[in-house]
């Protein structure tokens, strides 16, 4: 969909834990706010954040790719189906809450999308394995959230040899539902039998490589985390804290 | 938790990303994208099965782009804790107790993703389900039952397949590979 692309600016530069608290922040801001306008704020706060890492341009593809189709089914889910009052647009009648609501949700999943593709844009997966292996992140967790992206091709491939192997074997992918059903264990089957043989293999390596070893791991080129980093996530779970309290107290918007 | 439960959880992980794979080649309207996180409680664990699930959550949302899903990371909570539940009380031992306990698990996770999908995202999520959730709506049903409908149907049918799948896996193992896992060999 999109990954990292190279830049100098100011999400670039900072400290990884930074872009990725903005977003988390982003993520739980249009969960507290219930009024269109409040929401949509919340995705002109994204969009910014796009922008001031340069990758807005880049984005906004993914993100409309991602958002319109829930955009479409939103509208017709709650406009078109949508309780009274409706307005005319054309030959539609479109219910007015049920448009209010749309909006509520459709700028939510759009600010979502925003900040964390901008995430991904701007922060760079080894500086991301630095920060956290400086601050003394155990190694498994690293380990999983990195070394699986690498597996998952290699198991991408062996699907569709597998594919291949079972269709030279006889096995017909078409046909009726109930057909299709019975064909899932000839091709499930040997694709997690073939991953778990892998397993003594792989925990030999790791092994080997020091990944039993007790104690912290010294990152090599750990990132700056700069007293302005600290701030703006200081100042990003205020503001979070500050909409979850306004609307428990029932004055948020 | 040891380097093998670790390397269990990777490959349960990327099995779940993968295996939408087959379900797209057959043509089943079936997602299949929890049958790591299950095969991993029946065999590790369910704090393994928890690990498994939330990395699977929050890897789909990085290969997709669709951060959107990452509430439902809830879900992956409760099927792992259900489904190391089903293993030790041997509902993996043959598919005839399989299937009604993934059915149960259906159930479960369907009340768990509804509320998800209609209270955060006004019951738009992934196209299916909503396409079900759209048409119950235009026959008159509410949109809170349109979505927790939708949600059942589509959940029922899913995970009492992975739960047959899984069994069919575990009885498939060879039995010196099946004793070096922990649940297994109890």
């Amino acid at each position: 969909m999109i990954g990292y692309l190279p830049g100098r600016s100011a999400v670039h530069r900072a400290h990884p834990y930074t872009p990725l608290a903005l977003a988390v922040g982003i993520f739980l801001l249009a969960f507290a706010f219930r009024t269109p306008g409040a929401v949509w704020l919340v995705v002109v706060a994204a969009l910014a954040f796009a922008a001031m890492g340069g990758v807005l341009g880049a984005v906004l593809r993914p993100a409309a790719l991602l958002a319109i189709p829930t955009w479409v089914l939103l509208s017709v889910l709650h406009g078109l189906l949508g309780g009274p009052p409706h307005v005319a647009l054309g030959p539609l009648l479109f219910s007015v809450p049920g448009g209010e609501r749309a909006l509520v949700f459709g700028g939510r999943v759009t600010a979502i999308l925003l900040a964390f593709l901008t995430v991904l844009a701007t922060v760079s997966p080894g500086r991301l394995v630095e920060a956290m292996t400086a601050r003394g992140v155990p190694f498994g967790r690293v380990y999983l959230l990195v070394s699986t992206l690498t597996v998952v091709p290699r198991l991408r491939v062996r699907v569709r040899q597998i594919v291949d192997a079972q269709q030279c074997r006889g096995l017909r992918l078409g046909g009726s539902p109930l057909a299709r059903l019975r064909a899932l264990g000839p091709l499930v089957v040997p694709l997690v039998l073939s991953a778990l043989a892998e397993v003594d293999e792989q925990a030999l390596a790791l092994d080997v490589r020091g990944g039993s070893m007790a104690g912290g791991r010294t990152a090599l080129d750990p990132p700056e985390d700069r007293a302005p980093d600290r701030a703006v996530r200081w100042v990003m779970l205020l503001a979070v804290v500050a909409a979850y309290a306004a609307r428990f107290l029932g004055r948020g918007p | 938790m040891t380097l093998r439960d670790l390397v269990v959880i990777r490959l349960g992980v990327a099995v779940n990303l993968v295996i939408g794979q087959v379900a797209a080649v057959l043509l089943l309207p079936v997602f299949l994208d929890t049958i790591g996180t299950v095969l991993v409680a029946a065999l590790v664990g369910p704090r393994a099965a928890i690990v498994a699930g939330l990395t699977s959550q929050v890897l789909n949302a990085v290969l997709s782009g669709n951060f959107t899903w990452l509430p439902f990371g809830l879900v992956q909570i409760v099927i792992a804790l259900y489904a190391a539940l089903a293993a030790r009380l041997g509902a993996f031992r043959r598919i005839a107790t399989a299937v009604p306990a993934g059915i149960g698990l259906g159930i479960v996770a369907a009340s768990t993703s509804a509320p998800i999908s209609y209270f955060l995202f006004g019951g738009v999520t992934a196209g299916g389900v909503t396409a079900v959730t759209t048409v119950l709506r235009a026959l008159g049903a509410s949109l809170p039952v349109a979505v927790a409908a939708a949600s059942y149907a589509t959940d029922l049918l899913d995970k009492s397949l992975v739960f047959a799948l899984v069994a069919v896996v575990l009885r498939s193992l060879p039995r010196q590979m099946a004793v070096r896992f922990r649940m297994l060999a109890r």
